[in-house]
């Protein structure tokens, strides 16, 4: 027998599948047929069955079947929860970029106008200068610019609150290990939850590497020991010795965190407390030690 | 293929992608599309008014667009959402293509959809193209052709293009596909070439 998204064919018999074109697209999707023994589709089949008149009633019903399948997957993919926080995440990290490239040409155009001003010997952080300078120029040009500035950047820091509230909800285990914006992070690069725990720790270590792990793979050049991970605390303040084999650790635990959240989806404390452990040991031992004890 | 003067064109409605108009009709421009690259630097297949296309990796809809004028019914396989949308709106504003949202890796999915078709059109940035056009190919008529757009890049960035195009037609020609002709697609689009296949008579 073979089915056929206008009804089942079995040597002739037509047996029609009647109802709109919604119901139609969804029976389709649950044909489970295999390509071995596969009989192409007759569209006459289709008048014969009674499913539709001729050539241009079957092309016209067709359609309808694939526009509303289509549009029903869309939604479907659509409603993951993982699916509006990579928006989220890849707006922050554009945000991020713009606040920095707009405030160094901002205080590049304070500097023309103050010729004796200088940022050496100074610890003003980028931010509160361009704050200061919106201040000192109201209604000017750049008064408004440096303003625009700051809002950005009080927009970027609610962004990041609710992107890390977020990254929680859906990734518990993921982001008790490294915090929600790193969590986040890595699930934008990975492009989804599922993509994430798919991927073995190896490629999860260097995510966010991408030029120089290629570079790694095309030339001779040493392979990246970490990617976006690096911006967790316990890898940047490892002694430099282990920060590579911390990275693996954690990339390791990381990889059975994803595959927890996206199978299980709730927090799982037995494990992290022991991956806290294990990470926090590989990070206290004194570089060598390995070798010594062999 | 209609061409009016060097400028390859197709007929139908505008404003797909703003797309610019020559003569009431839609220009077809060779960089935004590996389809019209190929009838620029090679010969490829006449599209005709009856044709049955499957396409595989239809993204937005662009190529799908041009040859949905041209031909009868254009089948068009996305796997990805966002590209998806676009692809849906192109499907509500023309009547012969057909949306079809599964993994062109898989035909299973989509078999109860498709009907034998003249020209099966791939364009998707996967490693194993040659396989997918493979697994795709009892949709093709018998005589019926293959374009393949292969993205050498996708198939292995570590290889030479060459290499990767040359071990794909291998495969092709291995699976009993006829190749008819093989180019590469520059300068309009780099490391990609074209190749198109027949499926062989009879059996």
């Amino acid at each position: 027998m073979q089915s056929y998204w206008f009804g089942d064919v079995d040597d002739g018999q037509c047996t029609p599948f009647k109802g709109e074109a919604g119901a139609v697209a969804s029976r389709v999707r649950t044909l489970r047929g295999s390509m071995d023994g596969f009989v192409p589709l007759d569209w006459q089949l289709a008048v014969a069955c009674g499913a539709c008149a001729d050539r241009a009633d079957y092309l016209l019903k067709l359609q309808n079947v694939c526009i509303a399948g289509s549009e029903l997957a869309v939604r479907e993919q659509y409603a993951g929860k993982d699916v509006e926080l990579l928006q989220m995440v890849r707006t922050l990290d554009e945000m991020d970029t713009v606040i920095n490239l707009l405030s160094e040409r901002v205080a590049d155009w304070h500097q023309i106008r103050h010729p004796s001003f200088s940022r050496k010997y100074r610890r003003t952080p980028a931010h509160v200068l361009v704050k200061s300078i919106a201040d000192r120029n109201r209604g000017g040009a750049i008064g408004k610019v440096a303003g625009e500035i700051t809002n950005l950047a009080d927009t970027r820091t609610a962004l990041a609150r609710e992107v890390s509230g977020r990254a929680c909800a859906v990734m518990p285990n993921t982001s008790a290990l490294i915090g929600g914006l790193v969590a986040a992070r890595l699930l934008s690069h990975a492009g989804g939850l599922k993509d994430l725990s798919r991927m073995p720790g190896s490629a999860i270590q260097v995510l966010g590497t991408r030029t120089a792990l290629f570079a790694h793979l095309r030339t001779h050049a040493p392979s990246p020991k970490h990617g976006i991970i690096f911006q967790h605390r316990r890898v940047h303040n490892a002694p430099r010795a282990v920060r590579g084999k911390v990275a693996r650790v954690l990339a390791g635990k990381l990889a059975i965190a994803a595959r927890l959240d996206y199978y299980r989806g709730s927090l799982a404390p037995a494990f992290i407390d022991n991956a806290q452990i294990c990470i926090d040991r590989i990070g206290t031992e004194p570089a060598g030690k390995e070798n010594e004890s062999q | 293929m209609i061409w009016i003067g060097d400028v390859l064109v197709s007929p139908g409605e505008g404003g797909v992608y703003n797309e610019r108009m020559l003569g009431g009709s839609r220009v077809w421009a060779p960089y935004r599309s590996k389809l019209s690259a190929l009838y620029h630097v090679g010969t490829g297949i006449e599209l005709t008014p009856g044709m049955r296309v499957l396409y595989l990796g239809a993204a937005n809809g662009t190529t799908v667009s041009h040859i949905a004028d041209y031909v009868e019914v254009v089948y068009s396989v996305e796997f990805a959402p966002r590209p998806m949308q676009d692809l849906l709106e192109v499907a509500r504003r023309r009547k012969n293509v057909m949306p079809i949202m599964a993994d062109a890796s898989r035909p299973e999915q989509y078999a109860p959809l498709v009907e034998p078709v003249d020209l099966l059109y791939q364009d998707v940035a996967q490693p194993d193209q040659a396989a997918i056009a493979i697994r795709n190919a009892p949709f093709l008529k018998n005589g019926g052709s293959l374009i393949l757009m292969l993205k050498t890049r996708s198939v292995d960035v570590r290889k030479e293009p060459a290499e990767v195009f040359h071990d794909t037609l291998e495969i092709l020609e291995a699976s009993g596909m006829v190749i008819r002709e093989s180019v590469w697609l520059a300068p309009y689009h780099r490391d990609h070439a074209a190749i198109i296949g027949k499926r062989a008579e009879g059996e």
